[in-house]
């Protein structure tokens, strides 16, 4: 976490596909954000149009004057190779969920399994969105899902598309990352 | 999503081109793929190989239009990675960004040679997938 220090840091958004990571940060980003979507040829996998194949890019200044780059990754699991390069030297993940797609527990154990190791101080939290589907699972499932495997993370409710809701996130990582470091990052 | 993925006729027909691509000098392998990761048509590599090369090649060329598009040069139309061990070139396939080839040629392979048989491929392929 040296980027911690020097007031600039790297948050990785990642998760399955269709799950909102480059919405999440389009809604909170300070410049336009980077986007690498093309296409989405597998219909099957998911209805929507387009997919992130590289990353998306974006940036906000905290009060404090904190600089944080946003990465978001691809979701699928052909992609896995750009979820190290991604995770690498990241100061905290937040991983996204669509509740109401088929085995999104499951999703987030691959998730978590994935980027916990490139984090320190399990420095993670969990956003779900759609969790108002009926049948969906509540959050308190997919925290529950975390306790089970030893793993403290805040799992928090979230719609992608209000800043608001995504900043609620990016404030609780910064939260777990201040409480770790001696020089840390006021939310 | 058959616009972008082709019928299983010009699938075969694909990987003829490659075939014959195939005997351009230092060729190890070569992938057509969509620009969301999938494999099309490959020559000389195997099923778990060309699934690889087609997501990171995807990857390289999304990166490579973002990159232009920053730049404020237009569309992407090729990179190549150069190691001490040969080179990889990722070429679009024809106008649209619906497909890409992917080429890894050894330290055997003159570059320049290379590019050229890698566009008269990509244009043969473009003719085939959208005539």
């Amino acid at each position: 976490m040296s980027g911690v220090e020097a007031g600039e840091f790297k948050i990785v958004f990642t998760g399955p596909m269709g799950a909102g990571k480059t919405t999440a940060i389009a809604a909170i980003s300070e410049v336009e954000p980077v986007r690498t979507e093309v296409e989405n040829t597998d219909r099957v996998a998911h209805a929507k149009e387009s997919t992130t194949v590289g990353f998306d890019f974006g940036r906000i200044t905290l009060a404090d004057g904190s600089v944080v780059r946003l990465y978001g990754t691809p979701g699928q699991m052909r992609y896995r190779f750009m979820w190290d390069i991604l995770g690498r030297g990241a100061a905290g993940v937040i991983v996204l969920l669509d509740a109401s797609a088929p085995g999104a527990l499951v999703q987030l154990d691959v998730f978590v399994d994935a980027f916990i190791p490139h984090v320190a101080h399990g420095a993670l939290v969990v956003g779900v969105g759609r969790t108002d589907v009926p049948n969906a699972p509540s959050t308190d499932a997919f925290a529950a899902r975390l306790d089970a495997r030893g793993i403290v993370a805040p799992v928090l409710s979230v719609d992608v598309r209000r800043q608001g809701d995504v900043m609620m996130l990016v404030r609780t990582l910064v939260c777990i990352l201040g409480s770790h470091t001696a020089h840390g990052v006021p939310a | 999503m058959s616009k972008v993925r082709p019928a299983k006729l010009s699938r075969e027909l694909a990987r003829k081109v490659l075939e014959g691509y195939g005997e351009v000098a230092g060729v190890q392998c070569a992938v057509l793929f969509s620009s969301d990761g999938f494999e099309i048509a490959s020559h000389a590599a195997d099923a778990a190989a060309s699934a690889r090369l087609a997501a990171i090649g995807s990857s390289l060329a999304a990166l490579g239009t973002a990159l232009a598009g920053e730049a404020g040069l237009g569309d992407f139309e090729r990179t190549t990675i150069e190691s001490n061990g040969g080179a990889v070139t990722i070429m679009r396939v024809g106008s649209s960004r619906s497909m890409s080839l992917a080429v890894v040629a050894g330290k055997d392979a003159v570059l320049g040679q290379l590019l050229w048989a890698t566009q008269r491929c990509c244009q043969a392929l473009a003719k085939l997938l959208d005539p």
